[in-house]
């Protein structure tokens, strides 16, 4: 039994059904128990406010131009060093599910593609894999190959960002002399344990190259988004937009040529891998071991939610009845981890247990009835993507009401975070991964053997967290750059195998049916973890287009059960662990470690004040720019 | 003498689009030996790296696109970009926005200019937009406009420093 809160039960033969004897199975008037303590009401925030001259409104407004955008209001105690409200925004309505209706399905693929300027085949992938299920046709072998590698570079691309360009800044010596000199002085003065493989002398010597333009770490990553951007081009014809990416497979023509390049630049991540994650190693260890609260900044319970990505070429045939089977297969495994335990792998329970809801969002209900089962026959929820519709109605914009242009998805009704190291963590656990000489499952780790090259071969071991935390996001992020660059080398090796047996074909022909209902999901994920497209056709148009993305999942707000999103979870668990004598000179940096360690798909140019008056400058992306 | 002519743009966003909608007129005329017409929408942290690349370097760079500056719409101001840079935190927000797929023309000369990649003459031509909603053709005025930004384009990288300032 996977569900703890939703009216579904499982038979003897593993078949979801509705519990009998619910009069309203799906009603959201049932108690539902908070995994984090809930914050104080609006009524008593604003007493705390008006009677206590350390309490402060903490603003954190995003303003974004193109990609999206995230605010966040918190209420701090500085005195007592603790966050006692917290809201997450989405400030911008960006409308592609409603651009989609009445359109060919096959525009989903290019459109849908715009919505990220980062990400933006993770997009057209997922929206070619709803179609493929619409229309019955799925990729020749090599196809599925192609599309794991092409995804694997565009994840190669994301993940140095945010370790040296977004998230990463927060971590260097520019910022933590100004933050929390006690912990630079101290770095001066601590050996990093391994240096002999990164060849940093000590902490600080780390932290000084993550400094943002200047340090060598944020030079390199730069430089990383390069190499891996050419490897992706050879595939996909362009970044960040493809075009190649087609129901059916691929439309590239490759030849051992083009694999060979490939291999030249993914090459180079097994070395970068190397250094990299010893090296965040050294950096998260260090920050416990100097004040072990630091495992709080950016805590909340271990509930993560992933779909999986990169299928095997002989298990994915793009249908929904075998979604299960093929999903288990999948170089990363499907899965819900709910309190740190694996409740399953099964797409078809990971799909009917997610929900979204609207109480404290900027649009207004849908009927929610057209799809009572999915296409073989387990239960769906009113609030189901396949059921949901996109109804904006901006009204009621208030703390206590609507405060955001996001969605609340839940998993089983509880709040979920979505990321690649969910990716990471499911693979470890679930003991699922195909045998391969490259990455291991061991139930409570993934080991992860980097073939040799200017260094010599190396295994590293990604293991379960024993707390769940900003460190730990970052750390697990830094693991997915050798998780990653092996399943591109896995599927290189299967690349290669199948062209040396005359396999040579990247797509099957389609049709767009032209009369009908007929519907498909996209079960993908993007750099930052889960990515679902679920689609409805009605006689050859969009019928309906539902996108759910990871920052969807992580930015959202409140519940219909009052309780926070994984952003405002982990800010309201987050202690104020930054050095300060004056209360104008908090600059918030232990909220921004957590936000930016979930990597907010929100690129945005950033305004801090506190009460109206302390910090108003601009920063983007990390923390760079709270200095005078 | 090398030149490279750059449009920097989103494409189907009305007039936001003139950039690559005019290097993509200009790529079809003929040109003297050692002009290349590109367009350069493709993030300027690319752009920057493909300009590192260039060996020998770009003598001449002539930047066009339309600039949303408070001017009257349809305005023509060509200048010669002469390097300033903002501070180094507004610098790293340029790259942050650069590397998460904001396509600038203000960005790309921070971000080339702040790694050092530019040519030795930088000239850009930007035209004020009407409407940057989403479509394809542009607002009556840009479409008034769009011959003389060509022919100022044109100019710029056969001649280059011309006496060029405009409001």
């Amino acid at each position: 039994m996977c569900f703890k809160n939703l009216p579904i039960e499982f038979d003897a033969h593993g078949k979801p059904r509705l519990r009998s004897g619910e009069p309203d199975p799906f009603g959201t008037s049932r108690t539902i128990a908070a995994s984090t303590d809930p914050a104080l009401s609006r009524d008593k925030i604003e007493e705390l406010l008006a009677r206590n001259g350390h309490i402060k409104n903490v603003d954190f407004d995003p303003v974004t131009r193109v990609a999206g955008a995230l605010a966040f209001h918190a209420v701090a105690d500085l005195k007592a060093g603790t966050i006692v409200e917290a809201r997450s925004m989405a400030t911008l309505f960006r409308g592609y599910e409603v651009i989609m209706l009445g359109r060919d399905p096959r525009d989903a693929i290019f459109i849908t593609s715009r919505a990220c300027g980062v990400c933006g085949g993770v997009h057209s992938v997922t929206s070619a894999m709803a179609c493929e299920m619409a229309f019955g046709v799925s990729p020749p072998p090599l196809g599925v190959v192609v599309r794991n590698m092409a995804l694997a570079a565009e994840f190669l691309y994301d993940h140095p960002l945010h370790l040296f360009l977004l998230a990463g800044p927060d971590y260097s010596e520019a910022i933590v002399r100004q933050t929390n000199p006690e912990l630079w002085e101290r770095a001066t003065r601590t050996s990093a344990p391994h240096a002999g493989l990164h060849g940093y002398r000590t902490v600080a010597d780390i932290m000084t190259d993550m400094n943002p333009l200047t340090g060598k770490l944020y030079v390199e990553a730069l430089h990383m988004t390069r190499v891996i951007r050419e490897a992706y081009v050879l595939l996909c014809g362009k970044y960040p937009h493809p075009q190649t990416i087609v129901p059916g497979g691929m439309s590239t023509t490759l030849s051992t040529s083009t694999f060979n390049e490939f291999y030249l630049r993914l090459a180079q991540f097994f070395e970068y891998s190397k250094r990299v994650v010893p090296l965040w190693d050294d950096l998260c260890d260090f920050f416990y071991e100097a004040n072990p609260a630091y495992k709080q900044v950016g805590a909340r319970p271990k509930n993560l939610v992933d779909t999986g990505i990169w299928d095997h070429h002989d298990a994915y045939d793009a249908t929904f009845a075998n979604a299960g089977a093929w999903g288990d297969r999948r170089w990363a495994t499907p899965g819900v981890i709910v309190d740190g335990e694996l409740k399953t792998t099964d797409l078809h329970a990971i799909n009917i247990g997610t929900e979204e809801f609207i109480e404290h969002s900027y649009y207004e209900g849908w009927d929610g009835g057209r799809f009572r089962t999915d296409p073989i026959g387990n239960p769906l929820s009113p609030y189901h993507p396949w059921n949901k519709e996109t109804r904006p109605k901006p009204t009621g914009q208030n703390w206590r009401e609507k405060y955001t242009w996001d969605t609340a998805p839940r998993w089983d009704r509880q709040a979920m975070e979505a990321g690649c190291y969910a990716r990471l963590w499911n693979t470890a656990v679930a003991q699922k991964i195909a045998s391969n000489p490259y990455i291991e499952s061991t139930g409570q780790s993934l080991r992860l053997r980097l073939p040799a090259g200017s260094l010599p071969e190396m295994e590293l071991e990604w293991k379960v967290p024993e707390v769940w935390n900003a460190l730990e996001r970052n750390r697990a992020r830094a693991y997915c750059i050798p998780y990653t660059a092996l399943v591109a080398m896995v599927n290189w090796v299967a690349a290669l195998d199948l062209m040396k047996k005359g396999h040579t074909k990247v797509s099957t022909p389609f049709e767009v049916p032209k009369k009908g209902q007929q519907v498909g999901v996209g079960f993908w994920g993007a750099g930052r973890g889960w990515l679902t497209h679920h689609l409805e056709i009605q006689d050859g148009v969009i019928a309906n287009y539902q996108i759910l993305t990871p920052s969807t999942w992580n930015a959202s707000p409140m519940d219909p059960w009052k309780r926070p999103g994984p952003y405002e979870e982990a800010v309201l668990n987050t202690p104020i662990l930054e050095t300060f004598s004056k209360q104008e000179d908090y600059k918030g940096i232990d909220i921004l470690r957590t936000i930016r360690s979930f990597d907010p798909c929100m690129p945005c140019t950033t305004h801090i004040h506190t009460d109206h008056r302390v910090i108003s400058r601009e920063v983007t992306t990390c923390a760079c720019g709270v200095d005078d | 003498m090398r030149v490279l002519i750059g449009g920097i743009g989103y494409l189907y966003l009305r007039d936001g689009s003139l950039g690559p909608a005019v290097v993509a007129l200009l790529s079809r005329e003929t040109w003297p030996p050692g002009v290349l017409v590109e367009d350069l929408s493709y993030g300027p942290v690319a752009v920057m790296q493909r300009l590192e690349d260039m060996k020998p370097p770009f003598d001449r760079l002539v930047l066009v696109g339309a600039v949303s500056r408070g001017r009257a719409a349809g305005a023509i101001s060509v200048y010669r970009w002469t390097g300033p840079l903002p501070d180094e935190t507004e610098i790293q927000a340029r790259v942050g926005e650069a590397v998460t797929g904001v396509i600038s023309l203000d960005n790309l000369l921070v971000v080339a200019g702040f790694f050092d990649t530019l040519p030795r003459e930088v000239l850009v031509v930007e035209v004020e937009p009407q409407d940057e909603g989403w479509g394809e053709g542009f607002s009556p005025v840009i479409e008034a406009a769009r011959n003389e930004v060509l022919a100022v384009v044109r100019q710029l990288a056969c001649e280059g420093d011309v006496e060029v300032a405009r409001a």
